[in-house]
């Protein structure tokens, strides 16, 4: 059985290549495009791992992760993705718990390397 | 309606005849234009969301298609591969419509921003591939500004190498948006775009977009950048400034002649740059042209000279930077070339803003030692009242005297400052011992360094003292001397008690006694600790010894004495305060009758625990007690306890740093403007204590700001002289010294016990000695 990734991008058009490139690399996607689907999904759903952008509508990756690991108490490996890679946002997604960070542009094969290598953990 | 008779009506303004029945035909226009108007919007929005949402269409249309090119592997299956071509077949046929082929460059630029790695150059490869940027070229020769520059914009990031030729002519372009990409398009698209522009630009380089054509070379992989030197012969004299910052960001330093010129540039960021390669590069040859522009160069300028004087500089420039210390004006500067010469030469200028000179000091030392000097005459003029009475009362009992004197030479080593007031003091001492026959000295042990001349002074003065009174003296208690002395050289007295006695040994009160050997448990204290000192005061002992040894003993009178003991004992007690056996010394505890002890202790208590509310107890203690040690003990409690925090006046006292104005950190600071806005507000609010820091102002500063100084410092002054006034009647109402309350006094009782090196008092050692004895004894 495939492991399942949570893929949660507003970008439809990253969105859709890195669930292209991670479902020809394996993996079952499920692709949300903002904060309240996302927050909907894992009520029903714990995935093997969460790719998040940080700047989605209602609900940001910073939130997400927070979500994950305080309310449902979820130690589900977390990546975050986004083009904001100062240092602030950096250091609060992983004092929160997120497990890596990848800052755009991002390479997907670098991006499909990095989930095998979280999800192995 | 009647008008009067003398007005004369003149319609001047009429207003203007109009016919009603235009009134509905404009009506009717103004409902049909904004019918139109709101039609137009309508139409408008409906077509952009229409159209939007046909490329949202197009795009998630496209999405698989791109994902499919971008992630296609030659190891994909048939199926994959068949897959592949039907793909690039639709997607050909896609895009001969004008509005797709719109959308899929716009989905291959977007994704050109998130994508990085292979996937990029296989979307870049994708791109020209297709054809698109044939779309872009014809977008260079549209007549709208913003289509040139978006063809320009899109061939740059697809990085199309083969527009670099078509992008050249737009690097001089009238329209600085074009202008600007085209300049970025060129730097990037090429290597040698860098070289081209810098040769061909004529318009200015803005520092933003020179921050970004720096960040395009900056990413470029494998760059090897040109001699940026060779443009600083430009023309251009923006293309001479990028070239000096690229110069100092690849660190090229092969052009010090060049760089040395620019030194003399009229303009001013050129001479900046110019001045920082020269000090980063160490160019040292630079400096007598440093030294040649500085005159004519603006404050900047000057300031960044210094700057490399200090960094590259050496002591053959100090001459020149001393003359600038007696020449420039300005705050800045001269603060700057006083940190230069520092740099050059470690501490050559020392700091004298708010420094007091030597002579404040001095004086302060020359009131304190004349201080000491009154006290002394004060001491000893009581003393000589008491010597006076004494020697009526010995007159009236007959042929009764006591000579009795009491040398205490504590000799330490104390600081420099003090060892003028110390040598005073050891000369009044010295002069009122030679001045008076008999001596009762009952001060405190005075701190005072003794020389071995001044010592010997002291031992002649006894004999001679012993000699003229001619009085018997009991051979035993001389016996009982020596023997101390050979006791003290083993152990080490600092102190030198010498008692000669002859009669009326009774007179003398128990705590006298006390008082005269109290020295010893201190010298006992200090015995471990001040090893060092004993040679001298062995030398001093045996000085002393020697002395007694030369008295002709047959010339006193053999006057029948009693043998007397001298009384090294307390009143309530037969047994010896220290005994000698077998070379060592004893103390006995019981020197202090029982009650006594007791209320030492308590008192010692009380200065560990106790604080201001005990001050009734020791009131109390003070009546019930004869003991002058419990009295004095209580009263240095008192003090202790009674001590309160300085008023604010004292706080405020000119010795106190509060007395100095709070704006002087402040000013020294501040710049020009600053300064001015200071000076108002102490203008407007300042007092008294301001007028020092003005006055220096005064002195100091530029006329601009004498000026405004000397109007501060006269409305200060009239503020204070008003204050002083208006205060007058006030001090002169006797009802404000009505205050119930009681001012404590602050001095010291003259007599006070030794204090050792460790702040505690020989009293407090006394006691806590008592303490530990009385506590042994009783389990």
């Amino acid at each position: 059985m495939s492991k399942r990734v949570l893929l949660a991008d507003d970008d439809q058009l990253l969105a859709s290549l890195l669930n292209f490139r991670l479902e020809k690399g394996g993996y079952a996607v499920h692709h949300s495009a903002n904060g309240k689907e996302v927050k909907e999904y894992l009520k029903n759903n714990i995935p093997d791992i969460i790719v998040s952008d940080i700047m989605m509508p209602y609900f940001s990756g910073i939130e997400l992760i927070d979500y994950v690991r305080n309310e449902l108490k979820s130690k589900t490996p977390i990546i975050i993705i986004s083009s904001a890679g100062n240092e602030q946002n950096v250091l609060t997604a992983f004092e929160l718990g997120a497990n890596d960070f990848i800052t755009k542009p991002v390479s997907p094969t670098e991006l499909l390397v990095r989930i095998g290598r979280e999800i192995s953990k | 309606m009647l008008t009067p008779l003398r007005q004369i009506k003149i319609s001047l303004i009429t207003a203007p005849e109009f016919n009603l029945d235009y009134l509905w035909w404009l009506t009717i226009l103004f409902l049909v234009l904004s019918i139109v108007y709101f039609v137009g919007v309508f139409i408008i929005r409906n077509r952009i969301t229409s159209n939007n949402s046909r490329t949202k269409e197009k795009k998630v249309e496209f999405s698989p298609m791109i994902n499919e090119f971008l992630f296609y592997e030659d190891s994909n299956t048939k199926e994959e591969k068949m897959n592949y071509l039907n793909l690039k077949i639709q997607i050909r046929e896609s895009i001969k419509n004008k509005f797709d082929r719109h959308v899929l460059t716009e989905v291959l630029l977007d994704l050109r921003k998130d994508l990085s790695g292979q996937s990029q150059t296989v979307l870049i490869d994708l791109y020209k591939d297709l054809g698109l940027h044939h779309d872009a070229y014809e977008k260079l020769g549209s007549s709208k500004w913003q289509i040139v520059s978006s063809g320009i914009l899109e061939l740059t990031t697809m990085e199309v190498n083969e527009a670099y030729g078509l992008v050249l002519k737009f690097i001089n372009h009238r329209q600085s948006t074009i202008r600007k990409q085209a300049e970025i398009a060129v730097v990037n698209l090429k290597e040698e775009g860098i070289k081209y522009f810098l040769d061909n630009t004529k318009y200015k380089i803005a520092e933003w977009q020179q921050l970004k054509l720096l960040d395009v070379l900056r990413h470029k992989p494998n760059y090897t950048p040109p001699q940026f030197g060779l443009w600083l012969t430009s023309t251009n004299t923006q293309v001479v400034l990028f070239s000096l910052r690229l110069i100092k960001y690849y660190s090229q330093n092969d052009a010090e002649q060049s760089i040395t010129t620019l030194l003399k540039h009229k303009k001013r960021d050129i001479q900046a740059e110019a001045i920082e390669c020269i000090k980063i590069f160490h160019f040292v040859n630079a400096l007598p042209t440093l030294k040649l522009v500085y005159p004519k160069a603006s404050r900047d300028i000057k300031i960044a000279i210094l700057d490399a004087i200090g960094e590259i500089g050496s002591t053959a420039d100090v001459p020149f930077l001393e003359n600038l210390k007696s020449t420039e004006k300005h705050f800045n500067i001269k603060s700057k070339v006083f940190s230069t010469l520092n740099k050059i030469n470690p501490e050559s200028v020392l700091p004298t803003k708010n420094i007091s000179n030597a002579a404040f000091y001095d004086v302060e030392i020359n009131v304190d030692s004349q201080e000491t000097v009154s006290e002394l005459h004060e001491s000893q003029e009581e003393l000589l009242t008491n010597i006076a009475t004494a020697k009526s009362s010995l007159n009236t009992e007959n042929k009764e005297t006591v000579i009795e004197e009491t040398f205490e030479v504590v000799s330490r080593v104390e600081k420099a400052e003090v060892d003028k007031v110390e040598e005073t003091r050891t000369k009044e001492i010295h002069q009122g011992t030679i001045s008076n026959e008999v001596e009762f000295v009952q001060e405190e042990p005075k701190e005072a360094e003794m020389t071995d001349e001044i010592d010997s002074s002291l031992l002649l003065h006894i004999k001679n003292d012993v000699a003229i009174t001619k009085n018997s003296v009991d051979v035993e208690n001389i016996e009982k001397v020596e023997h101390l002395d050979k006791v003290k050289e083993d152990f080490t007295f600092n102190f030198l008690p010498f008692v000669v006695e002859v009669t009326s040994i009774e007179e003398q009160t128990p705590s006298f006694i006390q008082e005269d050997f109290e020295p010893l448990f201190e010298l006992e204290g200090e015995f471990i600790a001040n090893e060092q000192e004993v040679p001298t005061v062995i030398g001093l002992e045996q000085s002393l010894t020697d002395e007694i040894d030369e008295i002709d003993w047959s010339s006193l009178d053999k006057v029948n004495v009693e043998k007397k003991e001298v009384a090294i004992e307390a009143s309530d007690s037969d047994e010896p305060i220290i005994s000698f056996e077998n070379g060592e010394v004893t103390f006995s505890a019981s020197f202090m009758p029982q009650a006594e002890l007791e209320t030492m202790v308590i008192l010692e208590n009380i200065s560990e625990l106790g604080n201001s509310l005990e001050l009734d107890l020791l009131h109390e203690i003070i009546e019930e007690n004869s003991s002058e040690l419990i009295k004095e003990r209580a009263n240095e409690l008192i003090q202790k306890f009674s001590y309160k925090t300085p008023l604010p006046n004292q706080l405020f006292d000119k010795e106190n740093d509060l007395s100095e104005s709070v704006f002087t950190d402040i000013y020294h600071l501040a710049d020009l403007e600053t300064k001015l806005i200071l000076l108002n507000e102490i203008k407007d609010v300042g007092d008294a204590k301001e007028i020092y820091l003005i006055e220096s102002i005064i002195e100091s500063e530029s006329k601009k700001l004498a000026k405004v100084a000397i109007e501060a410092l006269n409305e200060i002054k009239s503020r204070v002289v008003l204050t002083t006034e208006e205060l007058r009647p006030i001090a002169n109402d006797p009802s404000i010294f009505d205050v119930n309350f009681k001012l404590e006094s602050s001095e010291s009782p003259k007599i006070r016990l030794a204090s050792t090196d460790n702040g505690s008092t020989l009293f407090d050692q006394l006691c806590s000695m008592s303490h530990s004895l009385y506590n042994k004894i009783n389990g």
